[in-house]
């Protein structure tokens, strides 16, 4: 009994490390989506000049999966369905800061008022800022996120010496 | 469609409170009071419905008609930006939302629109039936005979044409039927089996498309104003086409006058015209008239 008690305190430890370290990586992967999409966007206003709502909706699926469900909120937003604020475009992405959310909000904000070049202009204008977000996540993920879960396996065994 | 674009409030009074088929017009402008046109009356609108009194008047802002002009372009205005370069969009059901605004000028050249500051939101009708007065002038034998729609502007020239499309098909004379629809509004509603559409096109430009690519029998357009439009029908009267037009003007002897149409009705393309005005409401049918505007009906 008392083994398995150990194990599973050793298993709730590196959890909860992990945790925190996927929080680092499900950052980064955020900006990386969100760069994505707005260069989809720059590139296909440019040419194609479709509809926000159907490019979104025809965006990646495997990278949109990363981009937390503010796609999801955004094309709510474009049918006329919900509001474009905090609390309905970032309900599945607590893990950004709230300076963060509120410079997203603004990039969904200026989407699709106004013409082709300065639509593409302003969205460049974001991704160089996501840009420099997106490196800064690369950072604190591989100075926080690795020692997170090194923490959470140490916190593991320490718990289990001390048990023993 | 108008839910999508108007605000919820202003909707919700229109669809509960005023009856939506008689509304020709909703016209915005920053910080005033929201008008209605409701056949062919202006009125206010308050929280109990259409009004004449400016008291407790519904007001709009700047804010509202931005946001009026970026749903009806379906939140992409990129997408439209040559309709706003001309002064409207036109959307999907054919509502055509006149805008203004400050024009963006590059080297003699309109790039956009921006800081827009009034709408004019003009919803289309069908009206079954309303061309059926003109209709034996127009068509004698089964065979259309060139003709234009004269009336001031918002007295139902377009719901004519859209109607007179119709009868075409309903009676199957099977002409193919083209309808150059510069502004987009022309086909909202036509059930043919028989029309093609040119859209978004200068009349130019959509003639001389359409003949050679379509081979049309009827060319049908609207609002012919500039002097390409009517060396374009000159052009088409020339192949062989038959035409169906439209024109502003408030009455038929101004009309008869107008320098632009001087050389058009010398040569008599047009056989017929028919008079459209606002005197009891929308599209109040004023008479028929011929080559020599000699009246043939009323």
């Amino acid at each position: 009994m008392k083994y398995l008690f150990m194990i599973l305190l050793f298993c709730l430890c590196v959890f909860v490390g992990y945790y925190y370290s996927s929080k680092f990586s499900k950052r980064k992967k955020f900006y990386s989506s969100l760069i994505s999409f707005a260069d989809k966007l720059a590139l296909e206003i440019n040419f194609s000049r479709e509809r926000l709502k159907v490019l979104t909706e025809n965006f990646d699926a495997s990278t949109r999966k990363n981009l937390l469900g503010i796609d999801e909120g955004f094309v709510e937003y474009l049918d006329k369905k919900g509001e474009l604020t905090t609390e309905n475009i970032f309900k599945k992405a607590q893990i950004l800061t709230k300076e963060e959310k509120e410079n997203v909000l603004l990039f969904l904000k200026i989407l699709g008022r106004s013409d082709v070049e300065n639509q593409t202009k302003e969205i460049k204008n974001f991704v160089s800022r996501f840009e420099e977000t997106r490196q800064k996540c690369n950072q604190d993920q591989k100075k926080y996120g690795s020692l997170a879960l090194k923490l959470g396996i140490i916190a593991g065994l320490f718990c289990v010496i001390i048990l023993i | 469609m108008l839910e999508k674009i108007l605000p919820e409030k202003l909707y919700k009074i229109l669809a509960e409170k005023i009856n939506f088929k008689a509304v020709n017009e909703i016209r915005l402008r920053a910080d005033k009071p929201i008008i209605l046109n409701v056949n062919g009356k202006i009125c206010f609108v308050n929280e109990n419905g259409a009004t004449t009194k400016l008291d407790n008047a519904l007001y709009s802002s700047k804010i509202m008609i931005e946001d009026v002009i970026f749903r009806a372009s379906e939140c992409s205005i990129y997408s439209v930006n040559e309709q706003i370069k001309r002064g409207f969009i036109v959307t999907d059901e054919a509502v055509r939302i006149g805008i203004g605004g400050n024009l963006i000028e590059e080297n003699g050249q309109i790039k956009t629109m921006t800081n827009f500051c009034s709408c004019n939101i003009r919803i289309p009708h069908i009206i079954k039936n309303c061309s059926l007065n003109a209709y034996p002038f127009l068509v004698k034998d089964d065979k259309v005979e060139n003709t234009l729609i004269v009336s001031p502007p918002g007295a139902g020239k377009t719901t004519f044409l859209r109607d007179f499309v119709y009868q075409l098909s309903l009676r199957e004379l099977k002409y193919n039927v083209l309808l150059l629809d510069e502004r987009g509004e022309l086909d909202s509603g036509i059930n043919s089996l028989y029309t093609d559409k040119i859209s978004f096109s200068s009349k130019k430009v959509g003639f001389e498309n359409g003949i050679r690519s379509l081979a049309p029998d009827i060319i049908v357009t609207d609002e012919l104003g500039q002097e390409e439009d009517v060396e374009a029908i000159r052009y088409a009267n020339g192949c062989g086409v038959k035409i169906l037009a439209s024109t502003h003007c408030d009455n038929i002897e101004t009309f008869a006058k107008k320098p632009l149409f001087q050389q058009i009705l010398k040569e008599k393309v047009f056989k017929k015209f028919v008079f459209l005005s606002k005197r009891n409401g929308p599209g109040t049918f004023e008479g028929v008239y011929d080559e020599n505007f000699s009246r043939v009906y009323r």
